[in-house]
């Protein structure tokens, strides 16, 4: 096992991953470089980079959650989005009103998000396919009209105005955006962890078995009740992980990051990268959380283009970009 | 009584948009089996359509209104044409995945084209027999004869379209399509012609509901999400698939929303329509007229 993790491709891999911030280091000197002799290239500078980089890490660490439920157990979830934003609301509610640190706000956002994953799983068990997509998506879009309108609790449409404290570790404030992408690799490298154990586990089998036949996978004795709520569950505990680490790298909340059309980008990452792979979430993440990054300025174009994509993707190549193997 | 009595109105206006937009769902749903998402939006490319005319072309309200049904009945078929009827024989997910994707396309195509402000539809424009005058009714209440208008013709089109669909040669293969695909296609009906023609009529209807939506209320981009979603919800609580259902689901909608909104909070007018969504799907998914089927896929 660890011979094979340990290949020369690997550490470099991992050495390039762990280096990265210097790069934007090198990138800083260069516009300083070019700005002493009165050169102005359009050189991005060091903290962009990194935090496009976070970014893009972050719709990873979503991508990899949401994968759990459409690519292991075929449900399609359109309401992804609400688990992150319970995730956000809890760390962000524990840390700037009652000044909870962050390493404990983000393992019961963890908790939370997973109740709330159990709650929206027990009721729609029994459902399958079109319905069930459109109970999550009823479901999510109900908590963005909470959060957007009940002021007393969540602030309203303004959420946490720069209210959210940066985490504290061992009297260190970590708010730099080269300690952020040090905090999201850790997060990530533990969810593709957890994410691969499972998969490759009786869990993931028999998830895998209730995506290619509901019924067979029932009467060959697995239980659909206990496997699907799982299978709910840790999809919302990491989707509520993603929006914990949320808070605290916006510092402020509000409800507009939780819109129905983020469910969809996420999704539609998964789907670029081919649904029920890791691989797969991480390099469709990594691509549209940076195009999506870069095409920000085209404001109306950005959506179009990822319809366009989800459109051709489903005609041309409906297993994503990766995937060798055509489901079906 | 007289707020009681307007937000019963109020109600049965929204219901019957709600129920020209929800057939269109409806009848896609029930021969092809697809949640075509890309109806709100083709809704509010009516809406558009009907305001370029009038605004571009000059053209009487009367004349854009036919002009946007067919421009709509046009882009259903193209949309099926080109994204839905590739997929026919995929799994379900690939088509519902499309359909998001068409979705997504279009609203910020009409974002990109018309910009995100709202847009009124120009006063000289709209037929002043519709908003000059009001009827008043007993207890101090009004209504204006746009409302009358807008219900008198959704009924007018709900009882056409029922003819249709049971009298005419097109509407029998349509029901015939709905029951069985394959059997239908076995006993020489042209199933593609008949989802061409199902995705047609869904749309001008469609176009219809926009006009009015954007005669009544503003013309935007995101209209089609936000009563694409409630017209959705309605032909859930009808029984998807099922036509009557779907104007049934309309009006039980429209009038409970507007209730919800002049009674309760009209920042909830959207939720009331996913909460009654999501508890017609988990404890009566064949929802009020449809045949039961428990887990239907």
């Amino acid at each position: 096992m660890l011979k094979k993790l340990f290949t020369p491709k690997t550490i470099i891999f991992l050495a390039a991953v762990c280096l990265f911030p210097l790069v934007t280091y090198g990138s800083d000197r260069i516009v300083d470089l070019l700005y002493a002799r009165n050169l102005v290239l359009p050189i991005p500078s060091g903290d962009y980079i990194l935090r496009v980089v976070v970014q893009a890490c972050l719709y990873m660490l979503l991508a990899l959650g949401l994968n759990i439920v459409p690519g292991f157990t075929g449900l399609l979830d359109l309401g992804y989005v609400g688990f992150y934003l319970v995730g956000g609301y809890t760390a962000g509610l524990l840390m700037a009103r009652l000044g909870w640190s962050y390493w404990i706000a983000l393992p019961l956002a963890a908790i939370h998000g997973a109740l709330w994953g159990l709650l929206r799983g027990a009721p729609t068990l029994r459902l399958t396919g079109d319905y069930f997509a459109i109970v999550t998506f009823g479901f999510s879009e109900l908590l963005f009209r909470i959060v957007k309108n009940e002021e007393w609790l969540i602030g309203g449409p303004n959420g946490f105005v720069n209210d959210i404290p940066p985490p504290n570790l061992f009297g260190y404030e970590l708010y730099a955006y080269w300690q952020q992408y040090y905090h999201i690799l850790i997060l990530l490298a533990l969810t593709v962890i957890v994410v691969h154990r499972l998969q490759n586990s009786r869990v993931g089998r028999a998830w895998a078995a209730i995506r290619e036949d509901e019924r067979a996978a029932e009467s060959m004795g697995i239980n659909l009740r206990e496997y699907k709520s799982l299978a709910f569950a840790v999809s919302a505990a990491i989707g509520a992980v993603g929006g914990a680490f949320f808070a605290q790298f916006q510092v402020n909340i509000s409800a507009g990051a939780f819109e129905f059309w983020e469910s969809i980008f996420i999704l539609c990452m998964v789907v670029l990268g081919g649904m029920g792979t890791i691989k797969g979430s991480v390099v469709g993440a990594g691509i549209l959380g940076i195009l999506g990054e870069l095409l920000r300025e085209f404001g109306g174009w950005r959506y179009l283009i990822f319809g366009l994509i989800l459109i051709l993707l489903m005609r041309f190549r409906p297993a994503g970009l990766l995937s060798a193997r055509a489901r079906d | 009584m007289a707020q009681f009595l307007e937000q019963i109105i109020n109600g049965l206006v929204l219901g019957g948009i709600y129920a020209l937009i929800a057939v269109g769902y409806t009848m896609v749903y029930g021969i092809i089996q697809l949640i075509n998402f890309a109806h709100g939006e083709i809704f509010m490319f009516g809406a558009y359509f009907a305001f370029v005319c009038v605004t571009t072309f000059g053209m009487s309200f009367w004349v854009a209104l036919p002009v946007s049904m067919g421009m709509c009945a046009l882009m259903g078929m193209l949309i099926d044409f080109v994204a839905y009827r590739p997929l026919r024989n995929a799994p379900r997910l690939s088509a519902l995945i499309t359909a998001i994707g068409m979705s997504l396309m279009l609203q910020n195509l009409a974002r990109l084209i018309w910009g995100a402000r709202w847009r009124k539809f120009p006063a000289e424009a709209t037929p002043t027999v519709l908003t000059g005058n009001t009827i008043p009714l007993p207890g101090g209440a009004q209504v204006s004869f746009l409302d009358v208008f807008i219900i008198l013709l959704a009924v007018s089109l709900m009882i056409g379209l029922n003819r249709l669909i049971h009298l005419t040669k097109i509407g029998k293969a349509m029901r015939a399509c709905a029951q069985n695909r394959a059997a239908a296609s076995l006993m020489g009906i042209d199933t593609n012609r008949v989802i061409t023609v199902t995705f047609a009529i869904g749309s001008a209807l469609g176009a219809v509901a926009g006009v009015m939506v954007g005669l009544r209320e503003v013309t935007e981009p995101a209209m089609g999400y936000y009563k694409g979603v409630a017209a959705f919800a309605a032909a859930v609580l009808g029984g998807i698939g099922n036509i009557t259902g779907a104007m049934l689901g309309g009006v039980v909608l429209g009038v409970a929303e507007a209730l919800g909104a002049g009674y309760i909070s009209s920042e909830y007018r959207l939720a009331i329509a996913y909460i009654i969504m999501i508890l017609v799907i988990i404890f009566r998914p064949s929802g009020l007229l449809g045949k039961s089927t428990a887990t239907r896929a």
